[in-house]
């Protein structure tokens, strides 16, 4: 069993990619998506940006499946509240079946949903095509302190450690004779038995577990190096800066738009 | 997110957190020219250290110099220092675990006390003997994590590919470098923080219980790489329990006794050095199975005691051509009844005719995630066996036990607990019947006290206030626990932590009492203590049923072997009747015990 989050192992195009230039990437679409005029740009941008790469790092089914799974009914409710309860002067409504909408309201619901469909798709699709330990060496090459990498690695692998262990201390009580099934105040009666092993077995194991880390000579003065070479193009480079510089523009062209306005 | 940010302090508040007596060790420092010879690489001269907030000192006016490329075991009862000894020679003592230190501790040239753990980490590496925790958390892979102590040293990429790769190769762990190091099996993550470990190429290696996850193949590989390692010239520290394992790999072997010397010396006269019984810690089985024939004329006195099967065997098969030549016959090939026939007789004469506690009928399981486990168990307890459940891992002993108590259901097939299917009933009330003391103990204790971890089995069965404090008080009793009684669990050293989750399902006086690894970590007087407790339950009809990879102790205390194989019974027998095939299918998947390999192996 890998323990390596939302990251889907295929040999695509995102894949090959060093993290920073996605991590970029992302950046620029999330803040085109808000910059520019919605719904145009979010949906323009989901379909004309993460689709293709979707399809071109060859994660597309799971992508659309989390996508689809978890949007889908932030949508729909923000449709439902917005359409039907929206503030608003204008009086212009949509009948749909007995349910009347306020057309300010849905275009609203609209809007939102588009800039949603960019903010959870595109660093989604970071994180399908990104292992974490690559993402988190990449940014700690480029200037992020170790320990705050540490911390975000060890918690993406000790929860699912933790949950497993949690199933440990519930066999071995159950083997004991506890009822964790039944009446709410048997249930309640197991919490302690359930939940004691598991706080302080991870207190123990923190402290082995510093104790550990120092021995592998996390705070040895001195340069680092790393075993994993993560590659970094003079185009991804040249890419990087080209997608700030974007970001730059749209924020001035925003702004400049905002005062001549 | 708050258990790493809490850990990440914990790391950084320990170094912060000393209360060294440094004065006192920098006086010490001249007094080291006594200690101190050639290539010497760790030299303790009168080390005592008490942990903060502890009365006794855990070391005591120890003196101690470990030339280069020696393998020094340090062995002793449990809580005698040698976890203490070991992480003083790597620095945790003092700069992580809090006390007060005087003497003086020099390893590989550097004052251990004056030099930070970071300094330190070039010159000693340090293997704890929990696995799991030894785990950095911070790689994804094998490969990485063999790899991340390496990074953090600085290592240039191609030295340091090539030094994973050699650490990977060296502990038979080549295959499973792209698995997640959480995806392991106990013994194959021990192999990999020993991996981690030897990557670093530290002049010192302390090694603390290295062999307690290990099985028998992997024992004898880790011993092959460690002699490996002593000829290229590193110096190695091992505390160690298994004096067998102890006797085939040290050079020299220092005994400690409530944290003082006990014995220092070469293997052969420490490990058969009377003290050593006399102080709990015991002798290698070679060495007492030729004592048990010296005591019985069939071992001259003149001849040593051996402390490895090899003697053992020259010296029985030397014993045999003498009494030959004296009588013109042999009873036995060896010249040693190694176990009385006539108590399995008893034992074998005894259980057929029992009634069954546990009835496993064509067990098939399959877990969610496709993996066929059991395919076809069949096997029955009876009130009053005593069986050893043995086998590799990923063989499906694991997946049996959870079945014996209802904690899973088979897929096919059908397992009855004192009669009672465990698909129409509840896991509590299989416990009543079937009390299983997993592996890792830490799951199981959560009490204030040892005495209320061992009464919540009884009170939960429902029993009367009388019989919980009766069979309470037994359970301390046959587990040895009254020092200890109003003590937290997790104050013990591991090896009576175990004893107190052994004692905590003993009290729920079950007619089946299941085991798993029972002996991992525990000294020679808690496991006689155990084998005591067995016998003792067989007397009163309870079956007892114990997963295990130390063979010896099955043999000694047990009388049925079922050994399993890709989900199905490869053989069930008895130790008594085991003939040459079942002896050589034991062999190839788990090892022998001493007395088999004697018999079969080297008569």
């Amino acid at each position: 069993m890998q323990r390596t989050g939302l990251f889907i192992e295929r040999a695509g195009f995102l894949q090959r990619l060093n993290p920073l230039t996605k991590v970029t990437g992302v950046l620029l679409l999330i803040g085109a998506t808000f910059l520019l005029p919605a719904p145009l740009t979010g949906a323009a941008l989901t379909v004309g940006a993460l689709l293709p790469l979707a399809f071109a790092s060859l994660v597309a089914h799971r992508f659309l499946d989390v996508l689809v799974k978890t949007l889908l009914p932030v949508l729909i409710s923000l449709a439902l509240v917005q359409g039907l309860f929206f503030p608003t002067s204008d009086p212009t409504t949509v009948a749909v079946g007995p349910l009347l909408f306020r057309r300010a309201g849905l275009q609203f619901a609209l809007d939102t949903g588009s800039r949603l469909l960019v903010v959870a798709g595109a660093p989604l699709l970071l994180f399908q095509t990104t292992h974490p330990g690559a993402l988190v060496q990449a940014l700690i090459q480029s200037g992020m302190p170790r320990s705050i990498g540490y911390i975000v690695l060890v918690a993406l692998q000790l929860i699912p450690a933790i949950s497993e262990r949690a199933v440990g201390v519930a066999e071995a009580q159950r083997a004991r004779g506890l009822e964790t099934e039944g009446s709410v105040l048997q249930r309640i009666r197991g919490v302690l038995p359930l939940i004691s092993p598991l706080i302080v077995g991870a207190l123990v194991e923190a402290e082995e577990r510093a104790m550990a880390i120092e021995a592998r000579a996390f705070n040895a003065p001195g340069p680092k190096t790393w075993v994993r070479d993560i590659p970094d193009p003079p185009v991804e480079r040249t890419a990087r800066i080209g997608m700030l510089a974007a970001l730059g523009a749209l924020i001035v062209w925003r702004i400049a738009s905002l005062f001549s306005g | 997110m708050a258990y790493c940010v809490a850990l990440f302090w914990m790391t950084v508040l320990s170094r912060r957190a000393l209360d060294v007596d440094l004065t006192h060790l920098r006086t010490n420092h001249a007094d080291m020219n006594d200690v101190l010879q050639p290539h010497t690489r760790i030299a303790l001269h009168n080390v005592t250290f008490t942990y903060a907030g502890a009365t006794e000192p855990a070391l005591r006016d120890v003196t101690l110099a470990v030339p280069a490329g020696q393998i020094c075991a340090i062995i002793g009862r449990a809580g005698a220092g040698k976890s203490t000894l070991c992480a003083l020679c790597a620095g945790f003592v003092p700069h992580f675990f809090r006390g007060r230190l005087t003497g003086s501790a020099i390893v590989d040239d550097m004052p251990v006390a004056t030099h930070p753990i970071a300094e330190l980490v070039r010159h000693v590496a340090l293997v704890g003997s929990n696995a799991f925790s030894q785990i950095s958390g911070a790689r994804f892979t094998v490969y990485d994590e063999v790899a991340f102590g390496l990074e953090n040293l600085g290592v240039p990429r191609p030295a340091m590919i090539e030094r994973v790769e050699w650490a990977l190769r060296a502990l038979g762990i080549d295959h499973l470098r792209d698995r997640s190091p959480y995806a392991l099996s106990g013994g194959q993550q021990q192999r990999m923080v020993i991996a981690a470990a030897l990557a670093m190429n530290p002049p010192v290696l302390a090694l603390d219980e290295p062999t307690s996850q290990l099985d028998p193949p992997a024992m004898i590989e880790l011993a092959d790489v460690l002699r490996s390692l002593s000829r290229q010239g590193m110096t190695i520290l091992v505390a160690e329990h298994r004096l067998e394992w102890v006797a085939d790999v040290a050079e020299r072997v220092v005994a400690l006794d409530h944290g003082a010397v006990l014995a220092d010396g070469a293997p052969a006269s420490v490990l058969t050095d009377p003290r050593l019984c006399e102080h709990g810690i015991g002798w290698p089985r070679p060495a007492q199975m030729a004592a048990q024939a010296r005591a019985e004329g069939r071992w001259a006195p003149e001849r040593p005691l051996p402390i490895t099967v090899a003697d053992l065997a020259a010296g029985l098969r030397a014993a045999a051509a003498d009494q030959e030549s004296m009588n013109g016959q042999s009873n036995t090939p060896h010249g040693l009844t190694v176990r009385p026939v006539a108590e399995m007789d008893e034992a074998l004469s005894m259980t057929p005719v029992a009634e069954p506690v546990v009835t496993l009928d064509e067990v098939h399981f399959t877990y969610p995630t496709g993996v066929e486990a059991l395919r076809g168990v069949s096997l029955t307890v009876r009130r009053g066996e005593r069986i050893a459940l043995v086998g590799r891992n990923g063989a499906g002993k694991s997946t049996l036990v959870r079945h014996l108590n209802g904690l899973l259901r088979p897929s096919r097939g059908r397992v009855l607990v004192d009669g009672v299917d465990t698909r129409t009933t509840t896991v509590a009330r299989c416990a009543r019947s079937v009390g299983v003391v997993f592996q890792d103990v830490r799951n199981q204790l959560f009490a204030r006290t040892v005495r209320d971890e061992i009464r919540f089995g009884p009170r939960n069965l429902g029993f009367a206030p009388e019989r919980v404090d009766a069979l309470t008080e037994a359970a301390i009793d046959a587990l040895d626990l009254h020092d200890v009684v109003s003590e937290h669990p997790y104050d013990l050293p591991p090896a009576r932590r175990r004893l107190v989750a052994i004692a905590a399902v003993l009290a729920m006086d079950t007619a089946l009492l299941v085991l798993d690894e029972p002996t991992a970590g525990l000294d020679n007087a808690s496991i006689a203590l155990l084998k005591r407790l067995i016998e003792q339950l067989t007397e009163r009809q309870r079956s007892v049923l114990v997963v295990s990879h130390d063979l010896d102790f099955c043999y000694e205390a047990l009388d049925r072997v079922v050994l399993m194989r890709d989900g199905r019974i490869a053989f069930d027998g008895r130790f008594a009747e085991v003939d040459q095939v079942q002896t050589a299918a034991l062999d190839g998947d788990v090892g022998l015990p001493i007395a088999l390999r004697l018999r079969y192996v080297c008569p």
